[in-house]
């Protein structure tokens, strides 16, 4: 790697500062994984490197009133060992297992996977069908935005100058809704997304009550699939009904052919992927099964 | 220059290094400790992997920034004058090593598993070493030297305990 | 001593000890006498080696991390070597300027193409550059090699030297590129570098008699090695003017020539040694920057490593050939294969590298493990502007494997036949002929095949 210059930041005012202060010179070093590699590949190299890693606050996780809370810094190993997290959403333990290997695990943070703002993030879709918003600190103060604001491009989040995620909460409304996660890709392990999707809903007498379905990998960023989600609200739980949400989600993207698949087989996995991600939500919903299975 | 203090197999080791240098270069480099390869420098086939803090990770993914104050072991940290540990002895005993290059890598990724997981099952023991990849072996054998030496650690904790109790 | 020896006085003894019949002389083979009488070994004897546990040697030092592999070597004043890659696939070199790298602090050498004294090499046609020179044919083709006293200084070298280059025609598909209007990617010669053909028995009469044929084709990706250890070397050239390089290579006889034949040097001035390597798989059989290497520790006086970064292991290194495999068989309508037809292409990419090798095996092997009475395969090694393909464990035998064995279960599912069935009807006996007439021996092949398909149940199968 070219040479630049490296600062551990004590605490987030000092981070926040040091990120005004340096502009688009600076890098934030949360896990590194998703860091250093593109280091190593890319032609741009930042002049400086602020190194958040051991800032202590940002790595709670813990239930309060509006919400569960998830600091920008809990690796994505943390989140699969969390008793809170395995027991409330078994869905973004099953994510985190997906990505990379037990290294990339280890070191790397679940804000640093959402701020790559790569359209097939693991971390993403969960968290986008649970309606989840981040806390931004900046030079101005905090801010508290949806998630989905966050992801402007690929590779391009809306955080200005100076500023830093540090916090992901799930609204108290969506602390009992089943979720269930699925992604596809060439390998069990170690490989990216071919397409990612999760889904979230209340069953209602039987019928879905707001159902939030969310997809990686098949468009710039994150989406969520709206026309699917309207034709399953207020409709009864059917296996044919979870299936042409399937069908119609897939409608919604934009996938993109390349050397991985083509938009077509892609388009083929958004089906497939919807309807498990149903028809595991309801499993979880029906049943009490504590054991989480990976 | 970033300077770092850090414990690397149990000894205080420090190095003044240019920002940039992973925990790789600085291990390899600057302290002579070239267990730890170097297979693609991105993370993807686990040949850097050491133990930082009780947790098998890439060092080619860690400045040498990350690494100061931290407890790291590497694969010359394993075996003392009077034996192999454990888990070097599996995979020399079932043929897990042939060109050896990945060896160091898997050999740590086993032991960070069975540090936290004294009896882990297959899945558990595939989980930990999808990090590691190897061209020569199949996985197989490490497979069952990974199986192999936990039940040599399950044995010698049990007789530590009875040692203790009597 | 034998009482039949004479006791001999002392002037003697010299001479006489020569005559002694229960001395020991150097051990010369009795002259054998033809023709040789071929060992043949009872295909089921087993050794008492199967099924023991064995540790290999090496182990020991693998285990604990102490095997010095060549990036794991230092010696003292040595410099770190980084090659320029072309990035196109077709060029004419216009112009190099690398004064821009020579005058920064701590880049000690540059050296290009022009400066290799026999800037060719290669195991069948020495169509290899060290460092192309006056024509790149392949993206990944090194077109300068700097060493520097830090590898980060060398990667920053590479940027400020300038490459001027004009684009040429390429072809990437082999198949186009046997075509006579095709770009020719090592002008004048033809594309089509090597052919080779196995005939047996005669392909149309055979069809003639067949009750039904099937055709197909199967093609295989090119494939790298991904050796855990990239390529790497370190030359060391010293004042006497006697070159040591530590290589991954295996090998190393033939690195040796090819290293006096780069370097006009004479062989006894090299010294080869071939390290501990971390994997080769194929792909380490033959010299890749070791000659460019060696010019930098000849201009810099210092020891000097190259290491191929994992890209370069995929650009700039040999690759297993993909092969567009056509297969027509005859057959009859109980499924014995009357007539087999096959037209292989491989992908040659840039350089020959062990293509030939490469070509005569898939060629041999391509008709399968059955007895065919009528056999035609022509097979055809064609340059493409792509990474050169070479060696890799097989040498083109997966590739024809997977191409006649999913051909023979389309014949059977076009048959309505038993996949297994088909096999044992058409599979070689002890003492079958191979295509090109080899009488072979220790033929197990039906064994094998019934005792696998009981043990993974395949009658429950089917």
């Amino acid at each position: 790697m070219k040479a630049f210059g490296y600062v551990a930041a004590k605490d987030v005012t000092d981070a926040v500062a040091l990120l005004a202060e340096h502009g688009a010179g600076a890098k934030v070093l949360a896990g590194g994984t998703d860091l250093l590699a593109d280091l190593k590949f890319a032609p741009h190299h930042p002049d400086i490197i602020v190194d958040i890693s051991r800032l202590e606050d940002l790595k709670d996780i813990e239930v309060a009133d509006d919400g569960l809370h998830i600091g920008a810094l809990v690796t994505h190993s943390e989140i699969m060992r969390s008793p809170v997290i395995r027991d409330m959403f078994p869905a973004l333990v099953e994510a985190a297992y997906t990505i990379g290997a037990v290294q990339t695990r280890n070191l790397g943070t679940l804000g640093g996977n959402l701020v790559t703002c790569v359209p097939s993030m693991d971390s993403g879709p969960t968290l986008i069908a649970l309606e989840a918003e981040v806390v931004i600190a900046g030079p101005g103060g905090e801010r508290r935005i949806q998630l989905g604001e966050l992801f402007a491009g690929p590779r391009k989040t809306s955080l200005k100058t100076g500023e830093l995620l540090t916090d992901i909460i799930i609204p108290k409304a969506n602390l009992d809704k089943p979720a269930a996660f699925e992604k596809f890709g060439l390998r069990k392990g170690q490989a990216l997304a071919l397409v990612n999707a999760a889904a979230a809903f209340f069953v209602d007498n039987g019928n879905f009550k707001a159902p939030r379905i969310a997809l990686g990998a098949v468009a710039p960023i994150v989406i969520r699939a709206p026309k699917a989600e309207v034709y399953l609200e207020g409709r009864k739980i059917t296996e044919d009904a979870m299936a042409e949400a399937g069908r119609i989600a897939a409608t919604e993207a934009e996938p993109i052919s390349d050397f991985r698949a083509s938009a077509d087989y892609r388009r083929d996995l958004i089906t497939v992927l919807v309807k498990r991600c149903l028809a595991n939500s309801h499993t979880r919903a029906t049943t009490k099964a504590k054991e989480l299975v990976l | 220059m970033t300077d770092v203090t850090l414990t690397v197999n149990g000894q205080t080791r420090s190095a003044s290094v240019p920002p940039e240098t992973t925990l790789l270069v600085l291990l390899r480099e600057h302290l002579n400790l070239t267990g730890a390869k170097l297979g693609c420098d991105v993370g993807d086939c686990g040949a850097c992997t050491v133990i930082v803090d009780g947790m098998a990770v890439n060092s080619c993914l860690m400045l040498a920034g990350q690494a100061n104050g931290r407890n790291v072991t590497t694969i010359e940290g394993l075996a003392t004058r009077d034996r192999l540990h454990p888990v070097q002895k599996a995979f020399e005993d079932t043929g897990a090593l042939q060109c050896g290059f990945c060896g160091p890598g898997a050999i740590m990724a086993s032991k960070a598993l069975l540090d936290d997981n004294p009896n882990p099952s297959v899945k558990e023991i595939r989980d930990a070493l999808s990090g590691s990849l190897c061209r020569c072996t199949g996985y197989t054998k490490m497979i069952d030297a990974v199986q192999e030496a936990a039940s040599v650690l399950r044995n010698e904790a049990t007789k530590q305990l009875t040692d203790a109790r009597t | 001593m034998d009482d039949k020896t004479e006791v001999l006085e002392r002037e003697q003894l010299d001479i006489e000890i020569l005559r002694d019949v229960n001395l020991r002389l150097p051990a010369v083979a009795p002259r054998e006498a033809f023709p040789a009488v071929p060992l043949t070994v009872d295909a089921r004897l087993q050794t008492r080696a199967v099924g023991q546990r064995a540790t290999r040697p090496d182990c020991r030092m693998h285990g604990l991390g102490q095997t010095k592999y060549i990036d794991d070597i230092k010696l003292p004043g040595m410099l770190y070597a980084r090659i320029k890659r072309a990035g196109i696939s077709s060029a004419r070199i216009k112009r190099i300027d690398t004064s821009a790298a020579e005058a920064m602090p701590g880049v000690m050498a540059v050296v290009i193409g022009k400066e290799i004294p026999v800037n060719s090499f290669g195991p069948t046609f020495q169509d290899q550059p060290v460092l192309a020179a006056d024509r790149v044919f392949h993206a990944g083709d090194g077109v300068a090699a700097v060493a520097a006293v830090t590898e980060q200084i060398a990667n920053e070298a590479l940027e400020r030297i300038v490459v001027e280059y004009e684009p040429l025609p390429a072809v990437f598909d082999p198949v186009e590129a046997m075509r006579d209007d095709a770009p020719k990617v090592h002008a004048p010669n033809s594309n089509i570098y090597a052919t080779k053909v196995v005939r047996k028995g005669d392909v149309e009469k055979g069809f003639a008699e067949s009750d039904h044929i099937f055709e197909g084709r199967f093609s295989t990706q090119m494939i790298e090695h991904v050796s855990l250890e990239p390529h790497a070397a370190i030359a060391d050239w010293d004042a006497t003017g006697r070159l040591t390089i530590y290589a991954t290579i295996g090998r190393i006889t033939l690195a040796r020539a090819d290293m006096a034949r780069t370097l006009k040097l004479p062989m006894s001035r090299i010294r080869l040694i071939g390290t501990t390597v971390g994997g080769n798989f194929g792909g380490k059989n033959e010299i890749s920057q070791e000659p460019a290497l060696a010019l930098l520790s000849k201009k810099t006086g210092r020891p000097v490593k190259g290491v191929f970064t994992r890209s370069e292991e995929f650009t700039s290194s040999t690759t297993r050939h993909p092969i567009i495999m056509d297969y027509k068989s005859g057959v009859t309508k109980e499924g014995r294969i009357v007539a087999r037809q096959i037209r292989l292409v491989l992908d040659g990419g840039a350089y020959c590298s062990w293509s030939a090798t490469t070509l005569g095996k898939a060629c041999i092997l391509s008709p399968g493990p059955y007895k065919i009475d009528n056999v035609l395969t022509e097979a055809f090694v064609v340059y493409t502007n792509k990474t050169m393909t070479g060696a890799m464990r097989g040498f083109g035998a997966p590739q024809v494997c997977f191409a006649y064995e999913s051909h023979m279960d389309d014949i059977a599912k076009g048959l309505g036949k038993d996949q297994l069935e088909i096999r044992l009807l058409n599979a070689f006996d002890e003492g079958s002929s191979s295509p090109t007439g080899q009488v072979l021996h220790s033929v197990v092949v039906k064994e094998t095949l019934n005792k696998a398909a009981a043990r993974f149940g395949w009658e429950s199968q089917s």
